[in-house]
């Protein structure tokens, strides 16, 4: 089931969680409502913690990670990483980065088996990703954007890309990703995917503005709770077309 | 994108008498308020200006506001254009914005008209009266428009309370003769709390909830009832349902009662029917058979199943419901809702929108690019775990319930340290010092630390015993012990030479620029003598040395061609000083210099015949400055202090 939730107001919950299939990082807020919501729904699965990164709360926007590891940019201070260190299992390997493009939540989307990464990335940031993630590595850009992990959410079930993404580009990053792939919009009409919604293998978690009709193209195409892609072309496309047009 | 009209945010239209207030104390309050008569003409005159313009900059800027803020009716949507014109009759509508405007203009004339007269207002009384003439005659202009004001009032509270129907989203029309149930249904599907008593006309207006469908909100506007009569006669009530029945895309549900309890007749609502069929066309139409807890299709006479059977032609469907008893209610609305989102679909797939969202439909299924097997990653724990249940008391506690235990939210602290995945549980809470002994401690931290070190430990012992650090052996040759005893010697001088310097350095601590001058330079002869205590021929370099640093002795004279040569034409002339005539300095001849005097001389000529001051005269202003002199007197008089 996917889920709604709210950071204190803001409904782009991406830039403070991350989501994998084996931990979930949230970031430190006011109250507990935003850290409960995904600890009701995985806290008996994978650890949830809570974090800050370089002490700022967008930590979603600031590390990228699957399941056998994360990666942290190089403004994260000892203390962070040590406590990421000692709140994570040791099959998640850890590794903070020297990379220009500090926002690694922004530059690198991934899930278990392939990255899409930013055409500018260092050539080492790179080796490391392919290293410490397991992962075969991309240089793409979403429809014409060069922030691969903002315009879209993966995982191995599949993914969600920027809503201008055109139908050739989507067959080739499927093809490159090996998931089904739909283009999209979060959070009432918002293009920046990566920042509205979370998702791991079997669930997702969306901005509170997220409407009906969006909320039910994630579940179908991240399969949450048995929901099948061919619905989006089935049962759901005339209410994508009356929603859309 | 939807269009939403939003009537609510017009502001309140004052009657005449607060207008008049609101705009009068407006000027009093933010123009000047003093003047005298002794004041300059101009001043008054631009004072009592002044008032008269922003009296009428006033009331225009109020009452284009209202213009401005009340819809035209040319402008909204048909369908709100038309319930305007039943609800407040356009006509009056547009007569009292037009007087609005007139007020407007008039207002503006007067105050053109006074500021003219003002311009030969020759006293303070008469500019005074001027302005009182003009603001009279403003406040009777507003005073005439008191009946338009106090419309547009109402018409305003009216407007704010219509429902905020969407005209182009989705749409279900309830509709059918009055006591049917149609507000009962409306009630059923959304949460609209519409009034429903067992008497015609309990709906008088139109109402609309919301419901969702198929992931997509759709409105259901509930209509009041209508009769069967020419439209001319139809009364406010019904027209309203004739407006959004006409005006609306969407989808019709007509109701009908054949248990004939509402108290009309199954002919009477057929025939309803068929004259209001030209309001539905291109619309999704449904006949709806209400209250079939009370009377079934199947139960009524012959005479009157044909009538309903000659209605449910040319798509009409018919559906079957009973709101008493829930049942067919769903089925109802799912019925129609499809219908109407397959027309709009139908629709908006003619049109160029969709191309736009065709990626937006496309599932992009991957190619196979190698034969890895990529599966999906779901632990164990998820299929087994039980859906998180705020209503079960053996629910997993949430860190929210412990904020909530702990004081709510910014009391409670959240442990961070909690989930820590230790060897042991005991070193969870652990203080940790960040800095110790000045060292970052987390450069230090190395899970294994010790294992490099024994790896570093065993290379190093290693390499000793491949014997990496014993020191080479000694080989001098005779090559080395020249250089070596070459090298010993060139220090033995060199250290004779700091100590002969040092020697001579006693008493004298700085150098005059003559020794700093010749400070690296020895004689020739020393020059010689080294080289020859170096075994070399030093004879030949000191001949070079002295044919080079040589100097010439006093007694030798020099050639004269070349002093002379040396010497300038402006050494020459510097040699002699004179001084030179300014009078005539930056004149070219002679002729110039002339002329210049005859200028001097003219310009003199005036000042000097009359005897005049020049300004290189010396000049004393007041003779006795008479603070100088007044004052205490020593007799005793003039004391002016």
């Amino acid at each position: 089931m996917a889920v709604r939730a709210q950071f204190e107001n803001s409904n782009e919950i991406g830039v403070f969680s991350k989501l994998t299939n084996s931990y979930s990082l949230v970031a430190i807020g006011g109250s507990e409502n935003f850290y409960s919501v995904f600890e009701s729904e995985l806290g008996d699965v994978i650890p949830v913690i809570h974090t800050s990164i370089a002490g700022t709360r967008i930590i979603g926007r600031l590390t990228a990670g699957n399941r056998r590891g994360l990666l942290v940019p190089n403004s994260t201070t000892d203390q962070e990483l040590q406590h990421i260190r000692n709140s994570l299992p040791d099959s998640v390997a850890i590794q903070r980065i020297e990379e220009r493009l500090s926002a690694l939540g922004n530059v690198i989307a991934c899930n278990d088996y392939v990255a899409l990464v930013h055409p500018d990335l260092d050539r080492e940031t790179e080796e490391i990703i392919a290293d410490v993630l397991g992962v075969e590595v991309f240089r793409q850009t979403i429809a014409d954007n060069v922030l691969v992990g903002s315009y879209c959410a993966i995982s191995n079930q599949g993914g969600l890309v920027h809503p201008r993404t055109s139908v050739q580009d989507q067959d080739e990053l499927s093809s490159l990703l090996q998931i089904p792939l739909v283009a999209g919009t979060v959070n009432r009409g918002s293009d920046v995917i990566g920042a509205g919604i979370v998702v791991n293998d079997w669930s997702a978690f969306a901005g509170m503005d997220t409407t009906s009709t969006e909320l039910s193209v994630v579940e179908s195409i991240f399969k949450i709770q048995d929901a099948q892609p061919s619905a989006i072309v089935g049962d759901m496309r005339d209410s994508l077309i009356d929603n859309y047009s | 994108m939807a269009s939403i009209y939003n009537f609510k945010k017009i502001a309140p239209v004052p009657d005449a008498g607060d207008f008049l207030d609101i705009v009068l104390s407006k000027t009093q309050r933010k123009t000047p308020t003093v003047i005298h008569p002794g004041y300059k003409i101009t001043r008054i005159r631009q004072f009592y200006m002044r008032k008269v313009k922003f009296t009428q900059d006033t009331f225009d800027e109020k009452l284009r506001q209202i213009l401005e803020e009340f819809p035209m009716l040319d402008n909204v949507h048909p369908f709100y254009a038309d319930l305007m014109n039943v609800l407040y009759d356009k006509d009056h509508y547009k007569l009292a914005l037009g007087q609005v405007n007139t007020a407007r203009h008039l207002i503006d004339a007067v105050a053109k008209d006074y500021v003219r007269l003002l311009k030969f207002g020759d006293s303070l009384y008469r500019c005074k009266q001027l302005k009182r003439a003009a603001l009279g005659r403003m406040a009777t202009i507003m005073k005439r428009q008191k009946d338009s004001l106090s419309y547009l009032e109402q018409v305003r509270q009216h407007l704010a309370r219509l429902p905020s129907i969407d005209p182009n989203t989705r749409t279900l029309i309830v509709c059918g003769f009055p006591n049917v149930g149609k507000s009962s249904f409306m009630n059923k599907v959304t949460r609209a709390d519409v009034d429903v008593q067992p008497y015609a006309f309990t709906t008088k207006s139109l109402f609309v909830g919301h419901m969702d469908y198929k992931y997509l909100r759709w409105q259901v506007i509930d209509t009041p009832g209508i009769l069967d009569h020419p439209l001319e006669e139809r009364n406010t009530i019904e027209m309203q349902s004739i407006t959004a029945l006409a005006h609306l895309r969407a989808a019709v549900l007509f109701f009908a009662d054949l248990s004939e309890q509402c108290g009309y007749s199954v002919r009477e609502q057929m025939s309803l029917f068929e004259s209001i069929r030209p309001l539905f066309a291109n619309k999704p139409t449904m006949l709806v058979i209400s209250k079939t807890d009370v009377c079934k299709l199947e139960d009524v006479g012959p005479e009157e199943r044909q009538l309903v059977d000659a209605v449910v032609k040319d798509g009409v469907e018919i559906s079957h419901m009973s709101t008493y008893m829930d049942t067919g209610v769903i089925e109802t609305r799912n019925l129609a809702c499809e219908k109407l989102l397959q027309q709009r679909v139908e629709m908006k797939l003619k049109g160029q929108q969709v191309i736009s969202v065709l990626n937006k439909l496309n599932v992009a299924q991957p190619a196979r690019r190698d034969t890895v097997d990529r599966p999906v990653h779901i632990p164990e724990a998820v299929v087994k775990r039980r859906k998180y249940d705020s209503q079960d008391p053996g629910r997993m506690v949430l860190e929210r319930d412990l904020e909530a235990d702990g004081g709510g939210a910014g009391v409670y602290n959240v442990d961070l340290k909690k989930q820590y995945m230790l060897a042991s549980d005991e070193w969870r809470h652990d203080v940790i010092p960040e800095i110790m002994d000045g060292k970052n401690v987390a450069d230090f931290i190395d899970a294994d630390i010790e294992e490099r070190l024994a790896e570093l430990e065993r290379e190093e012992e290693k390499l000793a015993a491949e014997g990496l650090y014993d020191s080479p052996e000694e080989s001098e040759d005779e090559e080395d012990r020249r250089i070596r005893s070459l090298a010993s010697r060139i220090r033995e001088r060199k250290q004779i030479i700091a100590q002969e310097s040092r020697i001579n350095n006693i008493g004298r601590s700085t150098l005059t620029h003559q020794q700093k001058a010749t400070a690296g330079i020895s004689a020739p002869e020393d020059f010689a003598d080294h080289l020859r205590q170096l075994g070399l021929d030093g004879d030949a370099a000191q001949a070079t040395a002295e044919r080079i640093t040589r100097k010439r002795q006093r007694s030798e004279s020099r050639n004269p061609a070349v002093v002379l040569a040396k010497r300038s034409a402006s050494l020459a002339a510097r040699a002699i000083s004179v001084q030179r005539d300014r009078s005539t300095m930056g004149l070219r001849d002679a002729h110039q210099q002339a002329e210049s005097e005859r200028i001097k001389t003219r310009a003199l000529r005036n000042m000097g015949s009359m005897g005049r001051a020049g300004e290189a005269d010396r000049r004393i202003g007041t003779k006795m400055p008479k603070h100088l002199f007044s004052g205490k007197r020593g007799i005793g008089t003039n004391n002016r202090r």
